[in-house]
């Protein structure tokens, strides 16, 4: 079980990650979304403000109205978060369940595939 | 890893030069098959894995893949035709439009062809603004008529049209089967309502009783078009030559593709009204389209319609439709916390999952059991069922039996093997104790 200060050293990395690649950025420019996350095992939540695809802040507890809501373990969001799991293949296995669109599931997916493509 | 069928081979080509994303999806999802033989209601993946298809490219194949009749058709018609001038008047072409003239309902009898359904429906439109004179055109929430420019504008899912705007002006949606609602967006700058007797791509919902037939009604009083898009439940598909036909309506304009090419050739046809072609008559090349209605596309199309009556395939249809209904309730039935509604009509079935997530990985569960279906686009917790039409008995007792044990796979926790990163593990070392 993994507590806040690794989901948001994890969600640090992430948020590095993502808005320091051009590529991501660029594909990712039409996507403005408020994602809510809600672990499972200790029932800690956090939020990510995403701006026209760049994550603007991860603070925990949930802020504002969800687009998207993601639940699975706290030891998956982390080794989510840290590229070191592929999360479609949990999502296919029942152990990340998303509320929200299919595209923005996909979405989710593709920027994984764009920053960790040997995942 | 050893790729005797070359089968990853062509997966990786796919990835560099068409996309990645999809083939690391349809991987994902245990449906990365690449289509290699193909016989009647049966496909097998190049690495020899064979698959009962229920996805049949969304209603594409009703008389079967390579029917052999179909096959024969194509082979003769390639000896004699090609695709024919499209400016020229064509033998093939007015013999396929008489026997849409015969086959459709009501005074459904001129026709133009196209290659596409979003193309028959582009022309719909078009045909319709044009005739009226009116430019505003109402469709549905979740309706789906294709990607080309006045089908996309129509179409009823914002994801698919919002990158693209602006798209075509005077278009609004309404929510499907609320017939209210058609009738207060009616009003004299209407040219048409144009809707999909049961929704496909929007989950196989159904119209209710009635819609039909009032929104019918509803566009007589006001002056407007009816268009039906029969495009993936006509040819039989419900168990009826088209849908519109259970209700008893017939509309201004239809339109038809995908099962109309026998599965070998692209060709769609919007049918419609002896009056509605006065507005073609002074300008009989308004609407073009270079390979609609190739000579070659037009011939196979005429057997695909002879194979249907001749075989009976759309009582067939309403036969096999009874069987699989009946398996699929039973199914649900025994597994209400994964199935919340088995609904449709003839063999388009639609399966109401409990939520959205278990449309993707039943895909992934019938797909280890030898079906291939998939969820639909604009509702994942709907997985539709459209085998094609030639489907007997054993081969619906196939499909039941890969659904129970697909069923029984997903509920013990089952799922895509999980990979490992190719590279050390970025998580550090000390956060990794649960």
């Amino acid at each position: 079980m993994a507590d806040w200060d690794e989901l948001s050293e994890a969600l640090g990395d992430y948020t590095l990650t993502c808005n320091g690649n051009e590529r991501l950025r660029k594909m990712q420019r039409d996507w403005s979304r408020n994602l809510h996350f809600v672990c499972s095992d200790n029932e800690l939540t956090f939020s990510m403000d995403v701006d026209r695809g760049e994550i603007l802040s991860t603070p925990s507890g949930h802020v504002g109205v969800p687009d998207i809501v993601v639940t699975t373990h706290s030891e998956i969001f982390c080794d989510m978060f840290w590229g070191d799991l592929n999360p479609v293949q949990k999502y296919l296995r029942g152990e990340i369940t998303v509320q929200g669109s299919q595209e923005d599931v996909m979405r989710l997916d593709a920027i994984s595939a764009v920053i960790w493509p040997d995942v | 890893m050893t790729d005797p069928s070359g089968k990853q081979e062509a997966l990786e080509k796919f990835a560099t030069f068409i996309n990645p994303q999809r083939v690391r999806v349809m991987k994902a999802a245990g449906l990365d098959i690449i289509e290699s033989r193909r016989s009647g209601p049966w496909v097998w993946d190049e690495d020899g894995t064979k698959y009962l298809d229920c996805f049949t490219s969304a209603g594409s194949f009703n008389v079967g893949r390579r029917n052999p009749r179909i096959v024969a058709a194509a082979h003769a018609a390639v000896d004699s035709l090609d695709n024919g001038n499209f400016l020229l008047c064509s033998r093939p072409k007015a013999e396929l439009a008489e026997r849409l003239a015969e086959l459709t309902p009501g005074a459904l009898s001129c026709t133009m062809f196209g290659t596409g359904g979003g193309e028959a429906i582009d022309f719909a439109i078009k045909l319709a603004r044009g005739a009226t004179g009116r430019p505003r055109i109402i469709s549905t929430v979740n309706g789906y008529h294709g990607h080309t420019g006045f089908a996309l504008s129509a179409g009823g899912r914002a994801s698919f049209r919002d990158p693209f705007e602006p798209l075509m002006a005077e278009f609004a949606q309404v929510p499907f089967g609320d017939l209210q609602a058609v009738e207060e967006a009616l009003d004299e700058r209407t040219a048409a309502v144009l809707l999909e007797p049961i929704q496909g791509e929007g989950g196989i919902v159904c119209s209710p009783p009635g819609y039909l037939a009032g929104v019918r009604a509803a566009c007589d009083r006001a002056g407007a078009l009816l268009i039906l898009d029969e495009i993936q439940t006509g040819l039989g598909r419900t168990g009826a030559w088209w849908a519109c036909e259970h209700d008893g309506v017939t509309p201004d304009v239809m339109t038809t593709a995908k099962s109309l090419g026998g599965s070998l050739v692209p060709i769609s046809a919007t049918v419609f009204t002896e009056e509605l072609r006065e507005f073609l008559i002074p300008s009989p090349f308004i609407h073009l389209s270079t390979f609609g209605g190739s000579d070659l596309a037009c011939a196979v199309a005429l057997e695909v319609l002879a194979v249907i009556e001749d075989t009976g395939l759309v009582e067939h249809a309403a036969a096999m439709g009874e069987l699989l209904f009946a398996g699929l309730g039973s199914i649900a039935a025994a597994h209400p916390d994964v199935i919340t509604e088995v609904r449709g009509r003839g063999l388009m079935a639609g399966i109401q999952y409990a939520e959205d997530s278990l449309g993707p990985r039943m895909s992934y569960h019938l797909a280890r059991q030898g079906v291939l279906a998939i969820y639909s686009g604009n509702q994942p917790a709907v997985m539709r069922l459209m085998p094609t039409l030639i489907i007997e008995q054993p081969e619906i007792e196939f499909l039941l039996g890969a659904m129970e044990r697909a069923i029984t796979d997903l509920k013990s926790g089952g799922g895509p093997e999980e990979s490992a990163p190719s590279r050390p593990r970025r998580r550090p070392a000390r956060a990794t104790a649960g």
